[in-house]
């Protein structure tokens, strides 16, 4: 079984105080931590338990920036067997149907029997990457997978529909599935596994290695424009309740009460 | 642009709601754009649907195939690009629902259409239509216009279009035949698989404390139970406290967890990602506590407070105890 991963270096967002740039097109992501998107970290531990079970080789792909071979080192550590570093100045700037297509070329030649990504990124929220990709290669995709079976040629899985329903679903190998989070336990990565794996070479390979034609990655390659980028008013909706702490939370109490919300 | 298309969704053999959403947004796109709005549908049966629809739609196209009992993105995807081909500059509206998810990226590339998912608004500017969605944690609005723009394909946030019904009267119903061929589908469903229940029913709660990745790396979920216990309520959660199993799944609020409508919705730590908020749409009262001011949370909250959740809960508990014996 060959899986394939494709992961996505992102900036953490989600409690970090965002700043518009000073061409209003972007954040300013200086300041901003990196790390594996989220959902992707489980789409690595699910490639690796599932070659634990039943052989195979898992390989990490990402395009991203330099500082990205850390979260490819750190798949390693995790169980992968080797780690490609997609990565060229004219790749910035590509939107998920440029990405899909830096993935799609690359993949193309190797051997794949499932691919894993994550459902969606932090970043973009777009969930765009994993069903392009397997268009492009041809192949069938599923999203929001949780519960993955191998059953001989074929891959069963649970997806999530809306209101707690789920749907079980069959498809034909090869396939691409981006997971849903929480569909296991990403492992903890001991510093002696980190070692095991600190001289192991990851290839950096550029568009002209990747054999990519410069009309498909970056803004040329990319379909969608970002006009501008606004942060919504800071306290639009709600009354920000201000004060001590005591003031604050006896406030929120007394209206908690008057609105039923003490039974 | 000359054709706004919208995807009819089903679940069931019933018309869901997200549909008539994408029907207001299609609506509203080809009035601006000056496009005439015809409805697919692609299900298994399309009858009772189809007359809905076209009582809103001008025109609806259909199309059975048992194919077509779920949203089986292959199989529609498949159909649309036939449907399609020939249509000259379009634009394909879709609810971003659980299906289409599955569904859009792909038929985007297949139809070599641009795409833009999850939007929750759109623009016209010189006749070019542009769409407002959410990136960095959905803490940031962005206006993105499309590259080629004579095949777009967009998907809308739920609850983002509200739809009112037109009276326009009957449309006209053309049912077309399956271009699905006798090929044997790489993908296929095999079931539905319903909720695991659990001790509680969130959905039937009048009161729900509800706790989120805010709360901590390794937080003592005891102390968010002591609260909502005395407030009479129920603890629930948003997904990442599932992914870490420190709550069951059925505690989990949300577009794919549980959709709540309880009196009172006290949202502690919850950023406020819109497949949460999908789930608490109708709460008569949402107060939420955040660090973040930028929190999302706050903008379907009628009460926040900044602060610090740790300083904050066992007061606010204390508080509510008071207020009880007075």
């Amino acid at each position: 079984m060959n899986i394939i991963v494709c992961i996505k270096w992102t900036p953490d967002t989600s409690e970090a105080d965002l700043i518009v740039d000073a061409a209003g097109k972007d954040i300013k992501k200086d300041d901003l931590d990196y790390d594996v998107n989220d959902w992707d970290r489980f789409a690595v531990e699910e490639a690796v338990q599932i070659k634990e079970k039943m052989g195979g080789q898992v390989t990490v792909v990402t395009v991203a920036p330099d500082d990205a071979a850390e979260m490819l080192r750190e798949s390693l550590a995790r169980g992968a067997d080797e780690a490609f570093h997609l990565w060229d100045e004219a790749f910035e700037g590509s939107d998920g149907y440029a990405v899909a297509s830096i993935l799609a070329k690359f993949i193309k030649g190797r051997p794949h029997d499932l691919i894993l990504t994550g459902t969606l990124a932090d970043d973009d929220c777009g969930g765009q990457v994993g069903g392009m990709l397997a268009t492009m290669l041809g192949i069938p995709s599923s999203t929001l997978v949780s519960k993955i079976e191998i059953q001989g040629t074929n891959i069963r899985f649970n997806r999530e529909l809306e209101g707690g329903l789920g749907e079980e679903v069959e498809m034909d190998l090869p396939a691409l599935v981006a997971v849903a989070t929480g569909l296991n336990e990403p492992r903890f990565v001991s510093i002696r596994a980190v070692r095991k794996v600190a001289s192991v070479e990851i290839p950096m390979l550029d568009s002209g290695e990747i054999g990519l034609d410069e009309s498909r990655m970056g803004p040329g390659g990319s379909r969608i424009q970002i006009e501008q980028i606004y942060l919504p008013p800071e306290g639009e909706g709600a009354e920000i309740i201000k004060g001590s702490s005591e003031e604050v939370a006896a406030r929120l109490a007394q209206i908690l009460k008057e609105k039923g919300g003490i039974g | 642009m000359k054709n706004i298309f919208v995807l009819a969704e089903h679940r069931k053999e019933q018309l869901r709601d997200i549909t008539w959403e994408a029907v207001a947004a299609g609506r509203k796109l080809g009035a601006d754009l000056g496009a005439d709005l015809t409805c697919l549908l692609l299900a298994e049966k399309v009858d009772d649907m189809a007359q809905s629809l076209a009582g809103e739609c001008r025109k609806v196209l259909a199309i059975e195939d048992p194919s077509f009992y779920t949203l089986n993105s292959e199989a529609l995807a498949k159909a649309l690009v036939s449907v399609l081909k020939d249509m000259g500059p379009y634009m394909l509206v879709m609810g971003n629902s659980n299906s289409v998810m599955d569904l859009a990226p792909g038929l985007s590339v297949a139809l070599d259409a641009t795409l833009a998912t999850d939007c929750f608004g759109f623009e016209v500017r010189d006749g070019r239509p542009m769409a407002l969605r959410q990136m960095y944690s959905y803490k940031v609005n962005a206006l993105v216009s499309f590259k080629e723009a004579e095949r777009i394909v967009v998907t809308l946030r739920g609850g983002a279009f509200s739809f009112g019904p037109s009276g326009q009267g009957a449309g006209t119903i053309e049912k077309l035949s399956s271009p699905l061929g006798d090929e044997k589908p790489r993908k296929r469903f095999v079931n539905y698989v319903e909720a695991e229940k659990g001790d509680v029913d969130i959905a039937a709660a009048d009161i729900i404390v509800s706790v989120g990745r805010g709360i901590g790396e390794e937080p003592d979920i005891s102390v968010f139970e002591s609260l909502a216990e005395s407030m009479g309520g129920v603890l629930a959660c948003s997904r990442p406290i599932v992914d870490k199993n420190l709550l069951p799944k059925y505690h989990q609020v949300g577009t794919s967890g549980v959709e709540v409508k309880p009196k009172v919705y006290l949202a502690l730590g919850i950023s406020g990602a819109f497949q949460h908020i999908g789930g608490i749409k109708g709460s008569p009262l949402i107060a939420a506590i955040n660090k973040d001011p930028r929190a999302p949370i706050f903008r379907v909250a009628q009460y926040g407070i900044v602060g610090d959740l740790n300083e904050l809960v066992p007061i606010l508990e204390n508080k509510i105890k008071a207020l009880k014996k007075s």
